[in-house]
């Protein structure tokens, strides 16, 4: 029985696999367009948080009214936004975080002012970067990826010595990291320095199936190359959902916590959704193709 | 001692374990080793991580890093004991008879305020947690239109080493840190309490000048200034105190300093050249101006009798204001000590800015690692559930989570060996490290139910072969981030890159080994 659906599944798997090459194709021009219009719109490629274009975040300790402070403040403080902290299980709110890009010295002055008390560091944190140094963190941060990427790519062609394969595995990366950029900027997602690391941390995890996958593929030989895909789809998409709910886990519990966690476990989260997508839909079906060419001639 | 332990669990155990199992089992006692802090599990009192260096506390012996026991006989072993102790006692209405037990000595504090010390609970463990989570501050620091080069910065540090020391502040870490782009900044980290005056005394170039005229009779540092009185009443204070028409009061400070010989012979030499006041006969024509950072701070009469004399012997003074009379005179002594500090550790090289200033206060700490801990808890339970379920193998789903957990302990060891302070990022990085180790196992796992013509060792080989290229990809990924930002992910860099190189060398090797031996029974 076993054999019976394997063989139903090779069927179909063979008809349409290059036709499945449609759907990332698809999404990665919307993306790459997408992408181009958001820069020429934003002279950017993210929407960047205080921690990148400097500005001050101040943590507020205490039963703060967040609607109120921002309203009455955002004449004052330049850029305010505001979030809460509170504790996972009474959900009590344990503070509120302002941001704004107004100077840190500054801000403490207004926002004792609207209190009506002294901010010291038993009732409140400051985290003030100057935006001449966010400006240059962010372009580091950017060079690190793109090098982070181009030393990821040199060792898989090392790995795999093969041109196709190892760029296959490559255009998965790249399309994870793609996708995953649109959809955080099409959410709207005020990125922070700890969310570009995310990205980076979603290269080494988005590589790992496909490496698993190509390995499988090339390097080994019993079975039919259906069979070895299909095995590979099994241990990798174990790999992907452990990941995942892990990942979503953590998120539910942090969520109230910590922003920088949040916002890499968001990012993650959706980053190992589209691998999904490009490990067992880009990757595999370059990677058929591939073989079959190769058995042809 | 852990030869003596392998021949005693040889001879009772039945499975013979492997030295990779072994290599993990030695390498995971050292990890524990290396966080647990032994003699503070013993330990009862409260580590004094603080003293004002001017206070009472300081002048009667009280130092840091002693161990505080009781409290007027009370026993101090929590933080809430010591806090209601001394809520109790301060503000007081006059000065009162504090006794204070340490673990060598006994002192006796006669004060109205309370002892000006900083003191946590004794930590049971050595892992240190970076400024985001224990609280303190951080300052990155560069000077104002010039790239400094790592000796200059190197300059800049010892210097502001030096003011801080004086100033009374020990407990703190400044060192020299690079960017990608070669930029060089100077960081600055103090852990806990963070000091009020911290942004003007590190980014004050502190450039002071007593002028008479245009010209200059002497500078800060100890070029001219032989010594500062300090902590003397009889030399050093505030004077007086008064209220203003504007309803604002002030206080005026004065302390002496003695000049070098040298400035002293220069402000013989411009006085002498000096005409007596005509309005004022008391004094000389011209006013001995003090300017700090190019601003005047105070203009002070010259005695008549001071004209053309070698005095080494120099009355500063200044003042402070505030709404009340209290604010006016903490304002007027902390102006007068960071007066003292900077005529004692002379200017800063250049203009300094601060870039990025953190004050971090520490009540958030402990509830966010009991966050990240169940965060950490319930990532871990849910995936032995999910591999369970998927493999239907308790015995290796429990391999699977024991090498997990192993593998935190190890990062947290060799963190704490290596002295590195957690922080979110390293943070971070130790849970992207759990989740790559956990795909490696599910790939081991999966590997060992494949192809069965094969030898188990085989397919542990294939295996490898697909942990290796991983391994390598995220290795050469994180190097990067080593760099970038001035340092402040580096943490991200180091957990991530300590907790794959472990899954490589120790803990995979060890959980194969585990799932042969499963795999075997």
């Amino acid at each position: 029985m076993e054999s019976e659906t394997e063989q139903r599944k090779k069927h179909w798997h063979d008809k349409y696999y290059k036709l499945f090459l449609l759907v990332p194709l698809v999404l990665l021009l919307f993306s790459l367009i997408y992408m181009g219009i958001f820069y020429s719109k934003n002279n950017d490629f993210i929407y960047k948080d205080i921690s990148l274009t400097g500005g001050t975040s101040v943590t507020l300790y205490g039963q703060i009214d967040k609607l109120d402070l921002e309203q009455t403040l955002s004449e004052k403080l330049e850029d305010i936004s505001t979030r809460e902290i509170y504790d996972l299980i009474t959900r009590e709110q344990i503070a509120v975080i302002v941001e704004t890009k107004t100077e840190s010295g500054e801000a403490e002055k207004i926002l004792e002012e609207y209190l009506g008390y002294e901010l010291d560091e038993d009732n409140s944190s400051f985290e003030f970067t100057g935006s001449a140094l966010s400006e240059s963190f962010y372009r580091q941060l950017l060079i690190a990826i793109l090098f982070a990427f181009l030393f990821m790519a040199i060792v898989i062609f090392i790995i795999f010595r093969t041109a196709i394969p190892s760029a296959a595995v490559i255009i998965s990366a790249f399309a994870d990291i793609l996708m995953t950029l649109v959809l955080v900027n099409f959410l709207g997602i005020k990125l922070s320095s700890a969310g570009i690391v995310a990205f980076l941390m979603l290269i080494g995890y988005s590589v790992d199936t496909d490496i698993l996958l190509t390995t499988r593929i090339l390097k080994r030989h019993e079975g039919s190359i259906n069979q070895r895909i299909f095995g590979a789809f099994k241990t990798g998409i174990t790999m992907v959902l452990t990941s995942l709910v892990a990942i979503i886990l953590a998120l539910i519990i942090v969520k109230s916590f910590s922003i920088i966690l949040t916002q890499i476990f968001t990012i993650l989260a959706i980053g190992l959704s589209f691998d999904i997508l490009n490990t067992w839909i880009t990757n595999v079906s370059i990677l058929k193709w591939y073989v079959e060419r190769k058995n042809e001639n | 001692m852990f030869l003596y332990l392998n021949g005693m669990s040889r001879g009772k155990m039945k499975i013979k374990l492997t030295w990779k199992i072994w290599l993990l089992i030695i390498v995971l006692a050292l990890s524990l080793i290396s966080i647990v802090n032994f003699s503070g599990l013993f330990e009862k009192g409260l580590l004094i991580t603080s003293v004002e260096s001017n206070s009472t506390a300081f002048e009667q012996g009280l130092r840091q890093g002693q161990i505080i026991i009781g409290i007027d006989g009370k026993p101090t072993e929590t933080l809430e004991d010591f806090t209601e102790i001394i809520q109790e006692k301060f503000p007081a209405e006059e000065n009162i008879k504090t006794t204070i037990k340490t673990k060598e000595s006994e002192i006796i504090l006669y004060s109205d305020e309370a002892p000006q010390i900083i003191v946590s609970e004794i930590s049971k463990t050595k892992i240190k947690t970076g400024l985001d989570l224990a609280g303190g501050s951080r300052a990155l620091v560069q000077a104002q239109d010039k790239k400094l080069s790592a000796k200059e910065v190197e300059d800049l540090i010892s210097i502001t080493d030096n003011r801080f020391n004086v100033y009374g502040i020990t407990d703190i870490n400044i060192r020299s840190v690079s960017d990608l782009t070669g930029n060089h900044f100077m960081s600055v980290e103090i852990a806990g309490a963070t000091p009020k005056d911290l942004e003007k005394l590190i980014s004050e170039q502190g450039k002071f000048e007593a002028k008479i005229g245009n010209e200059t009779v002497f500078i800060g540092g100890e070029r001219d200034i032989a010594s500062v009185c300090r902590n003397d009443a009889t030399c050093a204070g505030i004077e007086n105190c008064q209220q203003s028409s504007d309803g604002n009061y002030y206080c005026r400070f004065r302390f002496t300093i003695y000049l070098s010989e040298d400035a002293a012979r220069k402000h013989a030499e411009i006085t002498d050249r000096l005409e007596i006041n005509a309005t004022n006969p008391e004094y000389l024509s011209e006013k001995l101006d003090l300017y700090l950072d190019d601003v005047l701070v105070d203009s002070l009469f010259i005695g008549k009798d001071l004209k053309g004399q070698v005095t080494t012997q120099i009355q500063i003074s200044g003042s402070g204001s505030g709404e009340t009379r209290n604010h006016a005179y903490e304002e007027a002594e902390e102006s007068m000590h960071k007066l003292q500090t900077i005529l004692i550790t002379g200017s800063l090289p250049y203009k300094l800015e601060i870039v990025k200033l953190d004050t971090i206060s520490p009540i958030l700490g402990k509830e966010f690692i009991k966050t990240i801990f169940l965060a950490g808890a319930a990532a871990l339970l849910a995936v032995s559930i999910i591999i369970f379920l998927r493999y239907k193998k308790f015995k290796s789903s429990v391999a699977l989570l024991i090498t997990s957990m192993s593998e935190i302990v190890i990062i947290l060891g060799v963190a704490s060996f290596i002295k590195w302070n957690l922080d979110l990022p390293s943070i971070a990085g130790i849970l992207a490290t759990i989740g790559t180790g956990i795909d490696q196992q599910i790939i081991v796992l999966d590997e060992a139910k494949q192809s069965l013509f094969l030898s188990i060792k085989q397919r542990m080989k294939r295996a490898f072969a697909i942990i290796l290229g991983a391994y390598f990809t995220s290795l050469v990924a994180l190097f990067p981030l080593m760099w970038a930002g001035a340092g402040l992910l580096k943490g991200f860099a180091i957990t991530t890159i300590i907790g794959i190189t472990t899954g490589v060398l120790i803990t995979r090797p060890a959980f194969t080994d585990m799932i042969k031996k499963i795999e075997k029974d």
